[in-house]
């Protein structure tokens, strides 16, 4: 049995770990074909990935060790959220009540990792980005304990299996919108975050690893990669009644929910400019309305 | 059994008080001894011994002494002794003969009668004594907090706390005597039957709320534990505030509450919460930062009061539980979490000599004990797995969400309260990024920072210890589960029996997993960078050639945005210099964020009572013939009255 | 078919956010013409037998309040040359969540109205008081003369939407009287914006405080 488990959670986590950089690499494509440009590969972050972890490193003078260990400590939390995400008919290897909140608790502690190793260079411009992911990040968690809560009150259960698997009800359009918001936060895409800007000053996540090089670096931006497809699946499994479909309707409708979020990404990021920063929390406080609104039509939705 | 070692425990604190200014080993052997003692009979009492209870014929004040040792008392006896042995240890070297000659003997000896009356606090179910043993207990604090009575805010912080503990204290004083009105006795225990006794309540929240340090009631808690010594400010957060939280919920247990006690006591604990966590992040003071953020913990321990208020009142729901269970384990986590910060802020003051943020930085290097100490203290305090903060913050979600699913009437108090939670949890995360950061990391702003010196043994142990409780109440909550579900039973015996509520297995086995990979994966990645070859070189920040220390993210810098949108509430007060013309001269920023409530609130009510009392003042002369023109006054005013009111 | 007006409700109560949040006066106005069609569709779907007089008025709604009016505001906004960016009071955040503190205060307060029953589960009191609230907000907490319309305008449709409950007894007639009163309003507001603008080379209502000859 423990075995069993044991071969899941590796068979999940590779899984994990092989499809993640996919979902930039789509993103850049898409981007591409809307400019008209060729673009890179969709497997150049793999590429990246398998360069970067061959380099050897530099690290700044004033840098503990803190400065590699944090974004190890923050992949792994990273990793261990993303296995606690159900993959629709496949279900979770490891469910429990209250595992939404472990996992939004494990992104902050990847939040708090790699702002910990941002500040380790005691550059003007790393702190800049560490403060405005953390600041940002409060309009964001509120959000998604929000929609959370929504999600619970529609399925009146609060393990992830059972909060995922029917659809989000009455507020699914709400929801959808408010969840898709967060996940352009957290993920710093646009119209929060530029990841192709050159100018540090209006850079946040990116901002916050300009120190990093070799392994440290391919570390993180392989998380940034788990973490965008972690939002993805959560969004699509959210809004999508998985667990009313057969097994092959809902890997499909999985795989396609998540391929149209990354695809909206993309045509997000080509059709729009990056926000004022002073305009920033307006927006998370629209994507958080939307989820107390989704939140307050599934109480009442369930009350009659 | 309990009672024997209660017996050594007062003893021994007893004759500490009494060594204390003269031997300082023999002091510390007899605290430990004192402390190790009560810690027994807690733990013997919360693992299975049946409650105890001591009534003697020895009359003090005219009642006989009644002591009584139940779950729930055993648990706040444990952080009591807890935190008390190992602040006397830390203080040997932070508050040594050697360092602080005139202080340091009369601190040892108040330290143990702080630590003794707070331990007659938890144990006296008598009102009368429990008042004698909260005033000993506040005026014990009082001293150790105005240890180093030379510097005039030390003073200030002082006499602040000594007002408002006072003005709790008329509460209680007001509580305990309607109560003994009613009941017809000093004597305490649980009441159930008469409700008009409801009302009471509101007295015990605001008198134990101030010591508590809850939203409006806090304005004493940042200066006081910002000024005092280091060790007295870890008991103070750690665990003096305790004693308030321990009076509510203890009271709240045994006697009729309203009905709308839940919903007020979730509502200030929420905001507490957030408004509590604003204030920390907009700190440039170390030890300040750490005070406000007590008023945050405390916000999540009344919210999950507030819901086990709720919970019983509606037949006892089992989230109810699950959510009190949440809050008491908080009282432990937070004691333990707290008082490491604390110890650790201590060495940093020690080695630098200031407590102010945006003199220090890249603390790493000298403090290296201190830096990861303190950084498993700020991963405990933002509740993230895989350690103790996580666990009771966890628990009280879990209450609040079964709350909002099960679709109990309290749920337009459990999903705003959840929400908040979620903010103020986020907030602390910014909040103590941004210590821990500026503190420990990057380059040294002042030469005191450059030449920083690690602390020695005797105050990195207790920090070890802190930790390791911290480590284990985060890796295997279940191991405590039977002795918190104990407590929180003598809250509300519906809720003895069963199992735990909330899957603490699995939880814990997440919680490992995640820890030791975490740590696997570190270690893995340190190797894989040496392994490729690694250089040093000038942090690179976007090509500049010559940064320094001073183009760091200061602390006001990195807060700054959370900051200005509780500008409303923070009301920061902002000296700027800029630079001007082509060769300006030398510009600053100066930020200073005050306590509003104090300031802003009590401030101009304090100077409009002190002017009218001027203007009153001036009638008094000192003239004979003036006070006889009073008298006289007061004659026929009398007198007028008699004739003009006194016709039928 | 009641699900079909809440919907339009609901659009109109996200819409009524849209211009609480919305920092250029475009969108302000693009929010209150769709607010205004999309209440103008309302009568339509209320009533079972379509009768020639209602659908007159309910195109005539959405044409007055969906394309005549807000064709004048830009137009009167061109004229006028005034800065498309929205100056608040009331910042965008605060006003946001005040408009949404408000529409949940709206369907509590709507549930504790003695309402006739086939009234109850409908969101119509609600979002006419969201809308009334929301115009308020808009109207104490914008700075610009065209922006106050826009408030004035989300007032009127929440009023509009309370009128609705009594379609069955108010004549037509007095709809259509009440939706051309409004048409003239914003006409004369929109020559009154003219001359502010003529007089103070300013439409910022802070300034009107200070009177001239």
């Amino acid at each position: 049995m423990s075995l069993r488990l044991i071969l899941d959670l590796i068979a999940r986590l590779a899984l994990w770990l092989l499809l993640a950089p996919l979902l930039p690499g789509i993103i850049n494509k898409v981007k591409a074909w809307v400019a008209g440009r060729r673009g890179p590969p969709v497997l150049q972050l793999y590429y990246d990935l398998a360069r970067l972890w061959q380099k050897h490193a530099v690290l700044s003078t004033l840098a503990s060790p803190g400065f590699v260990i944090g974004p190890a400590v923050a992949w792994v939390a990273l990793a261990g959220a993303a296995l606690l995400m159900p993959l629709g008919p496949a279900g979770s290897a490891l469910s429990f009540r209250g595992d939404m909140l472990l996992l939004i608790y494990l992104l902050a502690l990847a939040r708090f990792c790699t702002a910990w190793a941002a500040m380790e260079t005691g550059s003007a411009f790393e702190g800049m980005g560490a403060a405005r992911e953390v600041s940002f990040a409060v309009l964001a968690e509120a959000t998604l304990i929000t929609a959370l809560l929504a999600l619970c009150v529609q399925t009146e259960s609060t393990s992830l299996v059972t909060m995922l698997a029917p659809a989000a009800g009455a507020g699914a359009v709400l929801l959808a919108a408010g969840l898709f918001t967060v996940l352009l936060a957290e993920n710093c895409r646009v119209p929060f975050d530029d990841p192709n800007t050159h100018l540090e000053l209006t850079m946040i996540h990116e901002a916050m690893v300009l120190d990093h090089s070799g392994p440290p670096l391919a570390v993180i931006l392989h998380g940034a990669a788990l973490k965008l497809l972690l939002f993805s699946l959560f969004l699509t499994e959210a809004v999508l009644p998985l667990g009313q479909l057969s097994t092959l309707a809902a890997t499909g409708a999985l795989v396609g929910g998540v391929l149209a979020v990354t695809v909206g990404v993309g045509l997000v990021e080509s059709l729009l400019a990056r926000l004022a920063f002073r305009r920033v929390p307006l927006l998370l406080t629209t994507a958080f309305l939307l989820c107390l609104f989704a939140l307050l039509m599934a109480w009442k939705g369930g009350a009659e | 059994m309990p009672g024997l070692f209660l017996l050594v425990a007062a003893t021994g604190l007893g004759a500490s008080i009494a060594f204390g200014p003269r031997c300082a080993r023999l002091w510390l052997g007899l605290t430990l001894v004192g402390t190790a003692a009560a810690l027994t009979a807690a733990l013997g009492v919360l693992t299975g011994t049946p409650e105890w209870t001591w009534r003697s014929g020895f009359l003090v004040g005219g009642e006989a002494l009644y002591f009584r040792l139940d779950g729930l008392s055993a648990w706040f006896l444990v952080l009591v002794s807890v935190v008390g042995g190992l602040g006397a240890v830390y203080s040997r070297e932070y508050w040594s003969d050697a360092h602080n000659p005139a202080s340091a003997p009369r601190g040892r000896a108040w330290w143990s009668a702080l630590v003794l009356s707070m331990g007659l606090v938890l144990l006296c179910s008598n009102g009368l004594h429990f008042l004698i043993a909260w005033e000993i207990f506040a005026l014990a604090a009082y001293f150790l907090i105005t240890l180093d009575r030379a510097q005039r805010a030390v003073r200030t912080a002082g006499w602040v706390y000594l007002a408002a503990s006072h003005a709790g204290t008329v509460c209680l004083f007001a509580f305990f005597g309607l109560l003994a009105a009613h009941t017809g006795g000093w004597e305490l225990g649980p009441l159930r039957d008469p409700g008009e006794l409801k009302p009471l309540f509101w007295l015990a929240l605001a008198g134990f709320g101030v010591k508590a340090g809850l939203f409006p009631l806090h304005i004493w808690l940042p200066s006081a534990h910002a000024n005092a010594p280091s060790h007295v400010s870890a008991i103070m957060s750690g665990v003096a505030i305790k004693m308030g939280i321990y009076g509510i919920i203890r009271f709240s247990g045994w006697l009729p509450v309203p009905a709308t006690a839940g919903w007020v006591v979730m509502g200030l604990g929420a905001v507490s919460a957030v408004l509590g966590i604003a204030f920390a992040l907009a700190q440039n003071d170390l030890k300040r930062l750490l005070a406000y953020c007590s008023v945050e913990n405390i916000g999540i321990i009344l919210v999950g009061l507030g819901a086990a208020l709720l919970g019983r009142a509606q037949g006892n729901a089992a989230w109810g539980r699950l959510a009190l269970a949440g809050a008491l384990l908080h009282v432990w986590n937070h004691g333990a979490f707290k008082s490491l910060l604390f110890f650790g802020a201590g060495s940093v003051v020690q080695a630098t000599g200031t407590r102010e943020m945006s003199r220090l930085g890249g603390l790493w290097r000298a403090l290296p004990w201190t830096t990861a100490l303190f950084a498993l203290g700020v991963l405990a305090v933002c509740g993230l797995p895989p350690l103790n903060g996580f666990v009771s913050e966890w628990l009280v979600y879990l209450g609040l969400f079964d709350a909002a699913t099960q679709r109990a009437a309290s749920v337009w108090a459990a999903l705003p309260a959840a929400i908040l939670l979620a903010m103020a949890g986020a907030m602390a995360l910014a909040g103590f990024a941004k210590a821990a950061a500026v503190v420990f990391l990057g380059a040294p702003r002042t030469q005191a920072a450059e030449r920083a010196q690690e602390c020695g043994g005797l105050m990195r142990s207790p920090m070890l210890v802190l930790a390791g409780g911290c480590v284990i109440l985060g890796l295997a909550p279940m191991l405590f589960w039977p002795t918190l579900a104990r407590a929180v039973g003598s809250w509300n015996p519906n809720w003895t029996a069963g199992a735990a509520p909330a899957p603490l297995t699995a939880l814990s086995a997440a919680q490992i997993a995640v820890a030791l990979l975490a740590g696997g994966a570190g270690v893995w990645l340190w190797r894989k960078v040496r392994g490729n070859g690694l250089r040093r070189a000038l942090t690179w920040d976007c090509g500049y050639a010559g940064p320094t220390a001073r183009m760091q993210y200061t602390s006001a810098s990195f807060a700054g945005i959370v900051t200005g949108w509780f500008g409303w509430l923070l009301q920061p007060e902002r000296q700027l210099r800029r630079p001007r013309g082509p060769l300006p001269a030398a510009a600053s920023e100066f930020v200073r964020v005050p306590e509003t409530v104090l300031e802003r609130v009590l401030g101009p009510v304090g100077t409009c009572v002190m002017r009218v009392s001027e203007t009153a003042l001036r009638l008094q002369q000192g003239r004979l013939q003036a006070y006889i023109l009073y008298v006289l006054a007061g004659l026929i005013a009398m007198g007028m009255l008699v004739l003009l009111g006194g016709q039928p | 078919m009641s699900e079909y007006i809440n919907l339009l409700i609901g659009i109109a109560m996200g819409l009524n956010l849209l211009a609480l949040g919305s920092s250029r006066l475009p969108t302000l106005i693009m929010a209150v013409a769709l607010q205004g069609m999309a209440l103008g569709l309302m009568p339509l779907l209320m009533e079972t037998e379509a009768d020639w007089r209602l659908v007159l008025v309910a195109l005539a709604t959405v044409a007055g309040k969906g394309l005549l009016i807000p064709t004048l505001l830009r137009k009167a906004m061109r004229a006028a040359h005034i800065d498309r960016e929205v100056e608040p009071f009331i910042g965008f955040v605060p006003s946001l969540l005040l408009g949404a503190g408000g529409t949940i205060a709206a369907v509590a307060l709507a549930r504790s109205l003695p309402l006739l029953p086939e009234h109850s589960g409908s969101l119509l009191v609600p979002g006419s008081l969201a809308s009334v609230f929301t115009g308020f907000v808009l109207l104490i907490g914008r700075a610009k003369a065209i922006s106050q319309v826009c408030g004035y305008l989300i007032l009127e449709n929440g009023i509009y939407l309370f009128g609705l409950l009594l379609i069955h007894y108010t004549p037509l007639m007095v709809e259509a009287g009440i939706l051309l009163d409004v048409t003239v309003g914003v006409f004369i507001i929109g020559i009154i914006v003219d001359r502010i603008q003529r007089a103070f080379d300013s439409l910022d209502t802070r300034k009107l405080t200070a009177l001239r000859e």
